[in-house]
């Protein structure tokens, strides 16, 4: 194995609420190689956009974070704040949640490519950074023209392609990318998930993608971390957990996505009950247990963690 | 062929915007049809005409449903209800569950029964018993509830076609699969019709009996569901079936671009642009040149399967 570009231990993270702490992140384990990519999926308040800000130390202030994340040989949590601007963008970048709302409306989509390589000094000059935003349109296969264009002229799937070429301007070796293609339509999404496969077969480039939608991540992802109540409770080579996934919870997760043709969830739709659980008031033992359709009395008393379930493959649950 | 709404010809513009551009389908009683397609293929604005809040251009809307043959289109039609994406902001956070519910009904003045109503649509949308939910608010249920309420909402008119678009949408995975079979349910408890709206091949492969493929404001393609999925034949369907992640067993054929502007509606076949099958070459040349000069017009409603396609015999 590659020595990891990340390094993730123990991390733990809770936010400070007008109602008291939220435990967002309980405890999560893993490393990524250099060049390999995980897939993070899990139910909507399950802590995933959590993990992947606090991998950049993107955190609110007065959140409350133990554990240790090395990023590219570096301590995240010992950095100076000049060593973590230098870590973020050039090390690690993301593509946040929502972000295609969020770009900057009265700027060009070149200007904000080639900002953070003029902040981050990348570049030389401003003439260096045109030509490289024009490379960086390429590569996320843009017309050269839409760099002078504002956001509203752009597409959906145009604006998540110059998100991509913002975060890839200081050439990271880590990109997150958080729900990229949630609000893209299929094809879209297709076309983006392609780009995506493309950057990754062109370069070393490590991912970590995060959806929902765990079909999406079979394409994507090498490996995947299912997440339930801030912590992992399975991970493993993707085909492996998207197929043979252990946890209940993953099950049912992997069953709300049915394969077209099977005949078993034809005119059968499949769902689980209920709601997860709060952060602040977690049920006692395993938490997924008032969900849970295999759950025994000794699932209420303690939390089962990651147990071997086959080939690098872990699952967190009494009956593994 | 006995019909809950019968569309002919329908056209819905918005000055140069040809949003729906000729569409002719039938919804039949007791059937689960699925509308499918890309991002502004039309299929809001389609259902938004079978409920009768937006009007047509060109064409007919039968009505042909108990409840609704005499009243007609529009807000007056109870046999006809909508559920939309998102429950949230669908429901008014200040009222209760049972206001919530009991609104169609006095809106219309029907308040007979009121209480017993409400109760029973609440049960029929899964929120047992109803009586916990009557004082509720909005805020102190789940998304997944919030979801039934809506259902219950539409239920409550006792109506014979519920139209849904992406009723899951917003909704997360583990949820969706409840709501799905609520649907399901409700069709085989009520005889109740269902036209849902959905970019989710999977949806319909979980609930339809029937899909349309709509591109650029037409069905191209409209068969049974496990046909349009399992055999599609137009190069649309076959294109848009490719890149669903599900299906591993496909050629990916991502098509360049996105769905083209439905005020530039391309002549002749108005897929033809990005069509894989006539850029590959391989149709004959007779068939090839129809695609650019020939439209091969709507699909026809009261065939058992259809394509609108040159290359499909
Ligand atoms: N700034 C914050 N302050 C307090 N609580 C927060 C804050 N941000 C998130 N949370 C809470 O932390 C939990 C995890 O949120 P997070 O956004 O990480 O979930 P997620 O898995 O990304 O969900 P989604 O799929 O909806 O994006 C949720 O319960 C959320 O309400
Ligand atoms: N009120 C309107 N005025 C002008 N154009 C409109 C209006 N409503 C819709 N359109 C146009 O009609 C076309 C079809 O839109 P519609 O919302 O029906 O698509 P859709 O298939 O529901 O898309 P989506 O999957 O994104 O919801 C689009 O080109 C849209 O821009
Ligand atoms: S530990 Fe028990 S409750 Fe938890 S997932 Fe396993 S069987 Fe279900
Ligand atoms: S008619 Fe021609 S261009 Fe249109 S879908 Fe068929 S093969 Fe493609
Ligand atoms: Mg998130
Ligand atoms: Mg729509």
């Amino acid at each position: 194995m590659n020595r990891p570009v990340l390094s993730v231990k123990d991390l733990a993270i809770t936010y400070h609420s007008a109602s008291g702490p939220v435990p967002a992140v309980r405890g999560v384990t893993f490393d990524l190689a250099a060049g390999d990519s995980l897939g993070l999926a899990g139910e909507s308040g399950c802590g995933k956009s959590t993990l992947a800000n606090a991998l950049l130390r993107l955190l609110p202030d007065g959140t409350i974070t133990s554990g240790q994340v090395m990023i590219d040989g570096r301590d995240l949590f010992a950095l100076s704040p000049g060593g973590l601007r230098a870590v973020r963008w050039t090390t690690g970048a993301i593509v946040f949640q929502g972000a295609l709302h969020a770009l900057n409306p009265v700027q060009t989509a070149g200007k904000q490519v080639r900002e953070p390589m003029l902040i981050h000094q990348t570049v030389g000059s401003e003439d260096e950074a045109r030509v490289r935003s024009r490379q960086l349109f390429e590569r996320v296969g843009l017309p050269a023209n839409q760099l002078d264009a504002y956001p509203h002229q752009l597409s959906g799937g145009q604006r998540q392609r110059v998100l991509i070429a913002m975060a890839l301007a200081c050439d990271p070796r880590l990109l997150i990318a958080d729900e990229p293609t949630t609000a893209l339509d299929l094809m879209v999404q297709a076309q983006v998930l392609a780009l995506i496969a493309e950057l990754r077969r062109e370069s070393s480039l490590s991912l970590i993608f995060i959806t929902h939608d765990l079909s999406v991540l079979t394409y994507v992802a090498d490996r995947l971390a299912i997440m339930y109540a801030g912590k992992i409770v399975e991970s493993g080579p993707s085909l492996s957990v998207f197929e043979n996934a252990t946890h209940p919870y993953t099950r049912a997760l992997a069953a709300a996505f049915p394969t077209i043709g099977d005949q078993t969830s034809r005119l059968a739709p499949s769902g689980l009950a209920g709601d997860p659980p709060t952060p602040g008031a977690l049920p006692a033992g395993c938490p997924f247990h008032p969900r849970c359709p295999l759950a025994e009395d000794r699932c209420q008393t303690a939390e089962p963690v990651l147990r071997k379930a086959g080939q690098a493959h872990r699952a967190a649950c009494v009956l593994v | 062929m006995s019909s809950i709404v019968s569309l002919r010809d329908v056209h819905v513009h918005f000055g140069a915007s040809r949003a729906v551009d000729g569409v002719s389908v039938d919804v039949k009683p007791g059937e689960v049809l699925a509308l499918v397609g890309e991002s502004g293929s039309g299929k809001t604005t389609l259902i938004r005409a079978v409920q009768g809040l937006q009007p047509v251009t060109a064409g007919e809307i039968i009505y042909t449903s108990a409840a609704g043959a005499t009243a007609g289109p529009g807000r007056g039609n109870r046999g006809v209800q909508m559920i939309f994406q998102d429950p949230t902001g669908a429901l008014n956070p200040r009222q209760t569950i049972y206001e919530i519910v009991a609104e169609g009904l006095r809106i219309r003045k029907e308040s007979q029964n009121e209480v017993e109503r409400v109760g029973r649509a609440l049960s029929r949308a899964g929120l047992r018993p109803p009586e916990r939910f009557f004082p509720m608010y909005p805020h102190q249920i789940s998304g997944g509830q919030r979801q039934r309420v809506v259902i219950a909402g539409a239920m409550v008119m006792e109506p014979d076609l519920l139209l849904a678009d992406e009723p899951v949408a917003s909704l997360d995975a583990s949820i969706r699969g409840e709501i799905l079979a609520l649907m399901l349910e409700l069709v085989g408890d009520t005889g109740l019709s269902i036209l849902v709206v959905t970019h989710d091949l999977g949806l319909a492969w979980n609930i339809a009996d029937r899909v349309a493929v709509m591109y650029l404001g037409r069905i191209v393609e409209l068969g049974p569901t496990e046909q349009i999925l399992g055999e599609p034949r137009h190069p649309y369907t076959r294109a848009l079936l490719s890149v669903v992640p599900e299906t591993t067993r496909m050629e990916q054929q991502i098509l360049v671009g996105e769905i083209p502007d439905s005020r530039r509606v391309p002549v002749a076949c108005r897929f033809h642009p990005r069509c894989p099958l006539l850029q590959s070459g391989m149709l004959p040349a007779e068939v090839a040149s129809r695609c650019t000069t020939e439209d091969p017009g709507p699909v026809d409603r009261n065939a058992g399967s259809a394509a609108a396609c040159w290359a499909v015999t």
